[in-house]
């Protein structure tokens, strides 16, 4: 099942949520399939493990990433660059937002209103069951509706990202699978896709998951596991 | 309750409370400020206390004050946040009391920048506060590692009556690893009736405990500083915590490494190995007291030629390391200090160097 999403995605969810590592690989896949995407880091909150780390194989794959100016990609600034604006008004056929997390990450949502007036977006909630303020369908209901508050922007839809990092296995993406259909049901918000790692896939049976798969190849990984053998 | 997905900060903040201690004061401040946005949600929840102070100096105090009555209490910060709490930590120290301090490290001098850094290893090892004051410093080098030092550090505090310290570097603030807190790491905070503030008895004691770190007279202030001592002797006898790693067979080369920075290292040693060269490894996980003796040990042995001191500062460690080698080898450092955190190629480039 291909991920059928098109036009404007803001991806949103509580801190570590996944949001970023979901983003590089929507991006990355959906330009392997030939569609013309744009990236925005909009994470103005949290000063490390950004979409602005994976600029390299953005750029790499022709994908364009809208960034703060460069000799401020290390500032902890709230800094919302004008073009933003600029590609919810006129956007890519694929145009993806990383917001940062919690309600005070998407705060800058709202300051954007007058650029996503009248635009349809999918405003997507990504959900790790895994993590401690999203264990729970309620947990997850009190985060949405913290962020629909701050961005002034109703959600969606969600994406379900189960994961441990290193030690999920594919119980846990099982469970995971469980965990969002039910959030689902209860929110009345669509599942529209779920991830699991690709060196977890051959360990899967996608007969048993009702929803496309996004396979996540991890990009913000700590510096020792960047070696590689020269 | 299984595994968790964390970032460092937010295991530090509930390794705490799951410690039993329920009561945090602090000031913002990036890589470390998730532990505040996690306490301040999370404290309201079990009956515990959040305050944010209006500076790091106030927050220091709020700390003495609240230890003073004999509360499990703690603060965290950032390399220039623990500057401005350093004179708060001497008169804890001074005053016998205890408290626990976290200090996610960052670039600097001065405001420095935001990316990890251990650039704060000396002044947490030896220049924390005026005076002759130390603190029991533990550094750790993944999430559960962070989660498990919080919860030992509250009854170190308490055995010591002296302020303990997690120091971290950036990266295990921010970085995310699955993570569990051991239930056998709860503690009952220790009796404090023997020390802590009591007011006018009111808790029927009849003993009125003074807490203070002023002493005029010169024989007594000595005596003190005589006293404090012996605890410091104590921590060398009773705290050092270390591991070896790929040292039980025949090495070229000894690593020393803590913290993120020991990971990196790790990946380089496993490397080597696979391309033929033995590399031995020491991450101390109290950097004070130091390892000295499982350093020089570790040193000594006849296959070592030479010795590295890898570190995310300008060789802050090195003169322990050299000091605990005791010239039978030389001792080199590699390190890079400004929020890049040196990769595995670049470890086993100078670990190859050094043989050559």
């Amino acid at each position: 099942m291909a991920i059928a999403l098109e036009g404007i995605i803001v991806i949103v969810g509580n801190y570590g949520s996944g949001k970023t590592e979901v983003t590089i690989n929507l991006a990355v896949e959906k330009k392997k399939a030939g569609v013309d995407v744009r990236v925005a880091d909009l994470d103005l909150v949290n000063p490390y493990f950004r979409t602005r780390e994976a600029r390299i194989l953005l750029a790499d794959s022709g994908i364009d990433l809208v960034l703060p100016p460069e000799d401020m990609l290390h500032a902890d600034l709230p800094l919302l660059s004008p073009v933003v604006s600029g590609m919810i008004r006129n956007p890519s056929p694929l145009t993806i937002i990383d917001v940062g997390g919690n309600d005070a990450g998407a705060t800058v949502l709202s300051a954007l209103a007058e650029a996503f007036r009248d635009k349809y977006c999918h405003m997507l909630q990504v959900v790790n069951p895994l993590r401690p303020a999203t264990d729970t369908v309620a947990g997850c209901l009190n985060i949405r509706k913290q962020i629909e508050t701050a961005a002034r922007m109703p959600i969606n839809g969600l994406i379900g990202n189960a994961n441990l990092i290193d030690e999920t296995t594919a119980a846990d993406v099982y469970r995971g699978v469980e965990f969002v259909e039910q959030l689902s049901q209860e929110s009345g918000l669509p599942l529209r896709f779920i991830t699991a790692a690709a060196e977890l896939l051959p360990d899967i049976d996608l007969n048993r998951i009702p929803c496309p798969v996004l396979t996540i190849y991890r990009q913000l990984v700590p510096p020792w596991k960047k070696a590689h053998i020269r | 309750m299984g595994k968790v997905l964390m970032k460092g900060n937010e295991a530090i903040g509930e390794a705490a409370i799951r410690a039993g201690c329920l009561n945090y004061f602090a000031y913002p401040i990036t890589p470390q400020s998730e532990v505040a946005e996690y306490l301040s949600r999370r404290l309201p929840e079990v009956g515990g206390v959040f305050l944010q102070g209006e500076s790091e100096v106030a927050v220091s105090y709020m700390i003495l004050g609240a230890a003073a009555t004999g509360e499990r209490v703690f603060t965290t910060s950032s390399s220039p946040g623990i500057s401005l709490m350093s004179e708060g930590i001497s008169y804890i120290a001074g005053m016998q009391i205890p408290a626990v301090f976290v200090n996610i490290m960052r670039g600097g001098p001065g405001l420095g920048g935001i990316l990890p850094s251990q650039a704060d290893y000396l002044q947490a090892t030896k220049g924390i506060g005026h005076g002759d004051c130390r603190l029991l410093v533990m550094a750790p080098a993944s999430v559960q590692e962070a989660a498990e030092m919080t919860m030992r550090a509250f009854p170190l505090a308490e055995k010591y009556l002296n302020p303990v310290m997690i120091l971290g570097d950036g990266l295990i603030g921010q970085m995310m690893e699955p993570v569990e807190f051991p239930d056998d790491l709860k503690t009952e905070p220790s009796k404090k009736d023997e020390w802590a503030t009591n007011g006018m008895d009111t808790r029927g004691s009849n003993r009125r405990n003074l807490i203070r770190s002023l002493y005029l007279d010169p024989e007594v202030l000595n005596q003190h500083n005589l006293e404090l001592k012996a605890k410091y002797d104590r921590m060398q006898q009773e705290e050092i915590r270390y591991e070896a790693y790929n040292t039980d067979s025949d090495y070229e080369v000894l690593i020393v490494s803590y913290g993120t920075m020991s990971r990196v290292c790790r990946t380089a040693v496993d490397q080597l190995q696979e391309q033929g060269m033995a590399v031995g490894m020491l991450r101390p996980q109290t950097v004070y007291p130091f390892p000295e003796e499982a350093v020089g040990n570790a040193a000594a042995k006849k296959s070592c030629l030479a010795v590295a001191s890898i570190e995310m500062s300008m060789g802050q460690m090195l003169e322990d390391v050299q000091r605990s080698v005791k010239g039978r080898q030389p001792v080199h450092w590699f390190g890079k200090c400004g929020g890049e955190v040196p990769t595995p190629e670049e470890v086993i480039e100078f670990v190859r160097s050094l043989t050559k």
